[in-house]
């Protein structure tokens, strides 16, 4: 049966734990999503722009020099290539069509690391809406070379300054202005999570990942692979990668969360949490024994979040897929290792998933795995400069 | 006495309910005491306890800062059954409790609602779970003797409000405005009115309005087309205001007393 079901359930996670006053808006949506898939013609724009404007399809890249130093087979897959640098686009062109397609002029978007933010922006530049983005004040600080990208592009970038003042917050506050705007206002969520449909909406957008993905190690390597490896913030580049491999039960899924200072520290939903209901959705949390989301870190900001997509709780839950940590000083590695040995610099997203190799790689030698190479590192120079002056003073 | 018994002898004395909302543990769990028995002396008809949620996604600024502080201050779903508890005795105004689901899930479903009905609660408004999520949740109430309130807004389908209807007990919460507590919102009188009209043709349940309600005047409005009017933001502001002031209590009864028309 396919998934989610009509309530929008992974089996026991999803559902759509909203105020009152969002019910319509979401009725609207999932009715205007299903035309618009029954529609030719949405289909042929949202490739058309996937292809040429964001540089889709994106390669699978064989990792000679990793590999080598591994004792793996690795292939990268290229999100990093795609325009604005993450995967955060494919989502983005897919729900700003459908944001015009529902006839609505104005978006509004949450953000953490601002690469959702800036793809946010980028399609509203595209397609003449306008276009509001949320964003922690903290994470405004970390990220100010996004906050400025999306300034240039337009986009209004509102502060928030509520709770650890992070993804979550910025998610809180636009879920807010939704609730009030209601009525003519597309809200752009950037990952799998969220009330029903949106974690099924992403997850499609995102699933050219894996559909490419698929196609191009059959074409290479003629078998399919052994794991399938990608970081888990709210779940939306490694739910794209997994998907179109969800029947190839020999291909395990790996998704990797971040682990950020320590047990109590970190963003860790699934491996560390305990199953709530945040945003909307049933999923697992970040919480305490009272049913407060706790405060959270990672060194990656686009990870940073209590939460987690229900579907990928549901791949737990049901074991179609293993969910493991990997620490911000881990991360680090991860980020150095892959410069160093292929001259690719990866978002310290994509680094918790790249240092996990190492881990893999201990019991696995061999193994044939695609990692979701999920951005560029560009966005996160400054951070990792200040972590590696930290190191060297000790 | 319960709610149902309230709005009978509301409607006896042909009066309409002032619902005063405060959140618990704001400013502390001390003073949440003293506040809620000031409420009472000041004539409020109904309390709706506001239970601190991490991620209040419904609320505006004067509610979210209030509720960070009584989080800050320790309150849980425990404390305030023991709270409650002890305040019991004295405490005779109907009490329910509004929420989000999560700190609900949490102290388990059957649990929190047999607890807080052993605590005096007597009913339940969770703004964060709609009717299509609230199965068992319902069940349970039943069970436990706990009144379901569900939200009606100006937004909500026709057919989809007919199921609200019959979902909920206790009364039927109108939201005003699309958009969260607080002040300063634009209220639409005569829509809110004409909608309302509507609704009691359907229901006996009483209706009452609530967001962005702070004032006399929109208060004697909302009492002209409905059965009670909700105030949340105004009272929680005016405690922010005021609680460290010498008389504060005194203050606030004269306060709430000063909301409420003849
Ligand atoms: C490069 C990159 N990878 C991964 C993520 C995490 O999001 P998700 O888990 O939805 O893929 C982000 C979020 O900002 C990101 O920018």
């Amino acid at each position: 049966m396919a998934l989610p079901n009509n309530h929008g359930y992974f089996g026991n996670f999803g559902g759509s734990f909203i105020p009152e006053t969002l019910y319509s808006c979401l009725e609207e949506l999932k009715k205007a999503y299903a035309r618009a898939k029954k529609d030719k013609s949405f289909k042929t724009n949202l490739d058309y722009y996937l292809k040429e404007y964001a540089a889709r399809p994106t390669r699978l890249y064989f990792a000679k020099h990793l590999s080598a130093y591994l004792g793996l087979k690795v292939y990268l897959k290229r999100e990093d290539l795609l325009h604005t640098g993450a995967h955060k686009i494919n989502n983005s062109l897919g729900q700003a069509l459908l944001a015009k397609y529902m006839g609505k002029k104005r978006i509004i978007a949450e953000t953490g690391a601002g690469q959702h933010g800036v793809s946010a922006a980028t399609v509203a530049r595209l397609f003449g809406l306008s276009c509001d983005v949320y964003m922690g004040e903290e994470d405004m600080a970390r990220q100010r070379m996004n906050v400025f990208r999306m300034k240039i592009l337009g986009a209004k970038v509102i502060p928030v300054l509520s709770g650890s003042k992070t993804l979550k917050d910025a998610c809180s506050e636009a879920i807010r202005e939704w609730v009030t705007s209601v009525r003519d206002t597309y809200y752009l969520i950037g990952s799998t999570f969220g009330p029903h449909p949106y974690p099924m909406i992403v997850r499609d957008f995102q699933s050219v990942i894996g559909k490419e993905a698929r196609a191009q190690i059959i074409q290479k390597e003629k078998k399919l692979p052994d794991f399938l490896v990608a970081c888990v913030g709210g779940g939306s580049n490694a739910m794209g990668l997994f998907y179109n491999f969800f029947k190839d039960e020999k291909v395990k899924f790996i998704g990797v969360e971040a682990g950020g200072l320590s047990r109590n520290l970190n963003s860790a939903s699934i491996s560390y949490g305990d199953i709530g209901v945040l945003h909307g959705a049933k999923t697992y949390v970040l919480q305490d024994k009272f049913g407060q989301v706790k405060g959270t870190h990672s060194i990656a900001a686009g990870l940073d979040y209590p939460g987690v997509g229900p579907e990928h709780s549901f791949y737990n839950d049901s074991k179609r897929g293993r969910y493991v940590t990997v620490k911000d000083s881990e991360a680090l590695e991860g980020f150095k290792m892959l410069s160093e040995l292929e001259g690719i610099i990866p978002a310290l997203e994509s680094a918790h998933a790249i240092y996990y190799l190492k881990k893999l790689a201990k019991k696995n030698k061999g193994a044939l795995v695609i990692l979701c190479l999920s951005g560029r590192g560009d966005k996160d120079l400054e951070i990792v400069q200040s972590y590696l002056d930290a190191e060297k003073r000790g | 006495m319960n709610i149902k018994q309230k709005f009978q002898q509301l409607k006896k004395e042909g009066r309409k309910a002032f619902i005063a909302y405060v959140p618990f543990g704001f400013p502390s769990i001390a003073k949440t005491k003293d506040i809620l028995l000031a409420l009472q002396e000041a004539g409020v008809d109904i309390i709706e306890l506001g239970i601190p949620f991490s991620d209040p996604i419904a609320d505006g600024p004067i509610i979210q800062a209030a509720t960070a502080v009584a989080l800050a201050k320790g309150a849980n779903t425990k404390n305030i059954i023991s709270t409650l508890k002890a305040l019991k005795p004295s405490l005779k105004v109907p009490l329910a409790l509004m929420t989000y689901y999560n700190p609900i899930l949490q102290a388990g479903v059957a649990k929190f609602f047999s607890q807080m009905r052993q605590a005096g609660a007597c009913a339940i408004l969770t703004v964060d779970l709609p009717i299509d999520e609230a199965h068992e949740y319902r069940r349970l109430a039943k069970k436990y003797g706990i009144e379901t309130v569900f939200f009606i807004t100006p937004v909500t389908p026709k057919e989809r409000a007919k199921k609200i209807i019959r979902s909920a007990s206790g009364f039927l919460y109108y939201i005003s405005v699309t958009g969260t507590t607080g002040l300063g919102k634009t209220l639409s009188f005569t829509s809110l009115a004409r909608h309302i009209k509507q609704l009691k043709l359907q229901t006996e349940l009483p209706i009452c309005v609530g967001f962005g309600i702070h004032t006399r005047k929109q208060i004697e409005r909302v009492w002209n087309f409905s059965d009670g009017a909700i105030v949340g933001s105004g009272i929680v502001k005016f405690i922010a205001d005021n609680h460290s002031k010498r008389n504060f209590l005194n203050r606030l009864k004269k306060y709430v007393k000063s909301l409420k028309p003849d």
